[in-house]
């Protein structure tokens, strides 16, 4: 056993610790130290660089018992009735930065929807991609000049996600799905043409999910049922037969502009009782699907025979989904303001494995980080997106990004969020896309 | 000695009793004075709403998005509600003497507006429209073909009646729809027949004005509340069943819960009344809790909590169970005051409704109205 020197080392109490990570790259010997009592995070972060013995000092934050200390390890013991006998354990994690406003968008509606593509074929430039209330789907240079604009929906646009570098698709309050193609030429000269109409649903088309690999599409409808489509014209069926009202022909030839060819889905998964609000693929399974919805279930499905494998219910309405692939755990977003972090394996009994509690109104929006496994963004109808360390459930979150720009009231809401290497990009009714950069944690801003 | 304390029933405390609604998720802007009458349709995705500035308007009801709107009339619309059955999308909306029956265009998936213009527009071809007896007296409700105009924006059928409507209910099944216009003495109500474009006044003579009428939820029974009392009548048999006398001095509003046996009833006089009609003509509670005049009354159908909308601004939430057990009373608890909603000129809320099923399982979520906005 070691012992650190402190100034007062001599009149101070100290206590048994063990520092424990799950990052092997700043992993520590597993021995027990003696450390002052009256450290902080910071005495404590300075205690475990002085272990590593590393040239740059690097910022930890300390995890005990699901939440981050923020008071001396002694306010700890007395306020948790510990020993000070007791072996403390404090698990380690590079210090988060706080995300720093880059720069927002303004758009003329609001942006029900964001997608960033890091793709390099962009000329190595991420480009954004927007939905909007308007019916028209926007990509933007960081700069902030739209590159291009697909219209055509005849309604206003709920999701939007890249297939690829070179198309990505749209779902809308018209009940379609669009996969529209994406071609840029130089920085500014690119060009959107839509590729195909995938008609199926009988209700505005809330989200959407796409697997790369297999090219398919998971749909969210408030008709209850999940899409799976193909974005494959091969793989897709024709599309249904619909008999149009006579007094919407007219218009809805004039508003599709060019003729678009239209398809059908490989299927419709029935058995929500309720509108379907999110969806994703099992981040290692191309043929494991994911649906939540506001009759508050969370159901997998086997996509190679559309059966439902698995129904769990929540508590409360589900308004969003993230995969946490990592951590094999499914992020479910309520309108009783809170997160839940569901194992969506079979055997899983618990509905919900830890609660993030803080936005005060529906989280409608939620977001994996790329970069760090234990991340995790949110959207809220509070007009606020939230950043969450998954270890420290009961902290609260990590930080808070407003809305930033003129003439806000602060309660516009925040309606979508996607973490990509770029950052938090956000949209909301501020009609703006906000980003947010993220330093990787540990390092410096 | 006995405490008397020990004597009272213990009441479930509120944190018991959740959830129910305790914060404002969603405020819908956009139209311009006071909201008169709004209703959430039957797929819970969509909320109608009308008021003064003469407009009927569909909204997003999660994100509070408004994608519809139609300019009925320059006066207020005073009553809106969509046909209650899960295959159409219509919604019957009050203004002025005139009931319009409508289909939002373009909202809604195709064969779903096709068949709910079918529904209003078959009573076109049938008898009862087709021969005009110059003799005959007037029909209580002329059903024509709206203007051009209206027309094209989705307005299917208009029923014009003597006098101002200022409520509309539907039957369950979707084929009748009641009007009430207050000032029409002896066509106070007025039922409307979709099937057929035909409209009958049941009451040959008024016994007061009539605020308002509800169908029973699952009998040929219809409830019409004048100022004082409430009367249900055998539809089929066409007479009298029984008069409540909830003792209020002027009804404003009142809401039948499922089982049919139980009716809350709200009054300007501040009053909020809960009937039980198996036990007697006397209301089983009287909950004086409003400040002021009580304007609306809601059960939730799908949970044991009914709302009272007020004047004073407030929203008040009582938990509400009737039992199956004959031999238990039902068991009423306030369990909050919502607020939020400004009160303009003396008014409050004017209405209320709940959300049918999204909030259902363990978070209600009221869709309440505000009185003003700019
Ligand atoms: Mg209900």
């Amino acid at each position: 056993m070691m012992e650190i020197d402190a100034p007062d080392a001599q009149q101070q109490t100290q206590i048994q610790v063990k520092f424990v990570t799950r990052d092997p790259e700043i992993a520590v010997a597993a021995a027990p130290i003696l450390v002052p009592t009256n450290l902080k995070r910071f005495g404590l972060s300075q205690v475990v660089n002085h272990l590593l013995s590393s040239d740059k000092s690097i910022p930890f934050d300390f995890l005990v018992d699901g939440a981050y200390l923020r008071s001396t390890l002694d306010a700890y013991i007395i306020q948790n009735g510990l020993s000070s006998e007791t072996t403390l354990t404090l698990e380690y994690v590079r210090a988060a930065i706080p995300p720093k406003f880059l720069t927002s968008f303004q758009h003329d509606d609001w942006v029900s929807s964001v997608a960033a593509s890091t793709h390099n074929k962009h000329n190595n430039d991420p480009v954004v991609l927007s939905g909007s209330y308007d019916g028209i789907a926007r990509v933007w240079n960081l700069s902030g000049q739209v590159l291009s604009e697909g219209a055509g929906h005849t309604a206003g646009i709920k999701s939007v996600k890249w297939l690829d570098a070179e198309s990505f698709v749209t779902s809308s309050l018209d009940r379609t799905l669009r996969i529209w193609r994406y071609t840029a030429d130089g920085t500014v000269a690119a060009s959107i043409k839509p590729a195909a109409e995938y008609i199926g649903h009988k209700s505005t088309v809330e989200s959407l999910a796409v697997n790369q690999q297999s090219k398919q599409i998971l749909s969210a409808s408030a008709d209850g049922t999940v899409g799976l489509w193909s974005a494959l014209p091969k793989q897709s069926p024709a599309a249904p037969e619909i008999e149009l009202p006579i007094r919407s022909k007219k218009r809805k030839m004039a508003a599709n502009g060019p003729k678009v060819p239209q398809y059908g889905s490989l299927a419709m998964l029935k058995g929500h009782q309720g509108p379907v609000s999110g969806v994703a693929f099992a981040p290692n399974d191309a043929t494991v699907g994911y649906s939540v919805s506001w009759d508050n279930m969370i159901k997998t499905w086997d996509l190679t025979t559309g059966v439902n494998v698995t129904t769990k219910k929540a508590k409360n309405p589900i308004l969003s989904l993230a995969t946490m692939k990592e951590l094999n755990l499914l992020a479910c977003g309520t309108s009783a303001r809170h997160i839940i972090l569901n194992d969506p394996r079979e055997n899983a009994e618990a509905v919900s494995t830890a609660t993030l509690r803080g936005h005060t109104n529906a989280v409608v929006g939620l977001s994996a980080n790329p970069a760090n496994e234990w991340e995790l963004a949110s959207a809220g109808h509070d007009g606020t997106v939230r950043v969450w360390d998954v270890r420290a459930s009961e902290s609260g979150a990590l930080f808070t990004i407003n809305r930033e720009g003129e003439g806000l009231n602060g309660n516009e809401k925040v309606f979508d969020v996607e973490w990509s290497k770029i950052g938090i990009v956000s949209g909301g009714e501020d009609k703006r896309v906000q980003i947010n950069a993220t330093p990787k944690a540990g390092e410096q801003a | 000695n006995i405490d008397p304390e020990s004597l009272l029933p213990k009441l479930p405390s509120p944190e018991q009793l959740r959830p129910f609604p305790t914060v404002t998720a969603t405020v819908y802007r956009g139209h311009v004075g006071r909201v008169r009458s709004l209703n959430v349709d039957p797929t819970g995705v969509w909320l109608a709403t009308g008021g003064d500035d003469g407009t009927v308007r569909v909204w997003e009801i999660i994100s509070g998005r408004e994608v519809w709107k139609i300019k009925l009339a320059d006066e207020a619309v005073n009553s809106v509600k969509w046909r209650p059955t899960q295959d159409t999308s219509i919604i019957a909306a009050a203004a002025g003497d005139d009931m319009y029956l409508i289909v939002p265009p373009s909202i809604f998936d195709p064969e779903r507006e096709i068949e709910s213009r079918k529904v209003l527009e078959h009573g076109y071809g049938t008898a009862a429209n087709a021969t005009k007896d110059p003799l005959k007296k007037e029909p209580p409700g002329k059903w024509t073909k709206p203007e051009e105009k209206l027309a094209a924006e989705g307005v299917v059928v208009q029923v014009t009646v003597k006098m101002t409507i200022k409520h509309l209910a539907w039957h369950r099944r979707g084929d009748y729809v009641a009007s009430v216009s207050p000032e029409g003495q002896n066509r106070a109500v007025a039922i409307h027949q979709l099937s057929r474009h035909t409209s009958q006044t049941p009451f040959r003579k008024s016994k007061g004005l009539i605020q308002r009428v509800e169908f029973h939820p699952s009998r040929p029974i219809l409830f019409v509340a004048t100022q004082r009392y409430i009367r249900s009548y055998d539809l089929a048999k066409q007479e009298l069943i029984k008069t409540l006398m909830p003792g209020a001095r002027w009804i404003s509003s009142f809401d039948i819960h499922n089982g049919g046996d139980n009716i809350i009833v709200g009054a300007f006089d501040k009053r909020l009344l809960w009937h039980d009609m198996e036990l007697s003509t006397k209301p089983y509670r009287t909950l004086r809790y409003h400040e002021k005049a009580i304007r609306a009354v809601k059960y939730h159908t799908g949970m044991p909590l009914f709302v009272s909308a007020s004047d004073d601004g407030t929203i008040q939430v009582f938990h509400g169970m009737v039992y199956a057990d004959m031999m238990e009373n039902p068991l009423i608890v306030p369990l909050k005051i919502l607020r939020g909603h400004k009160v303009t000129q003396s008014l409050g809320v004017l209405d209320v409704d709940w959300h049918p099923t999204h909030f259902q399982q363990h978070h209600p979520q009221l869709q309440t109205m505000k009185p003003m906005s700019q």
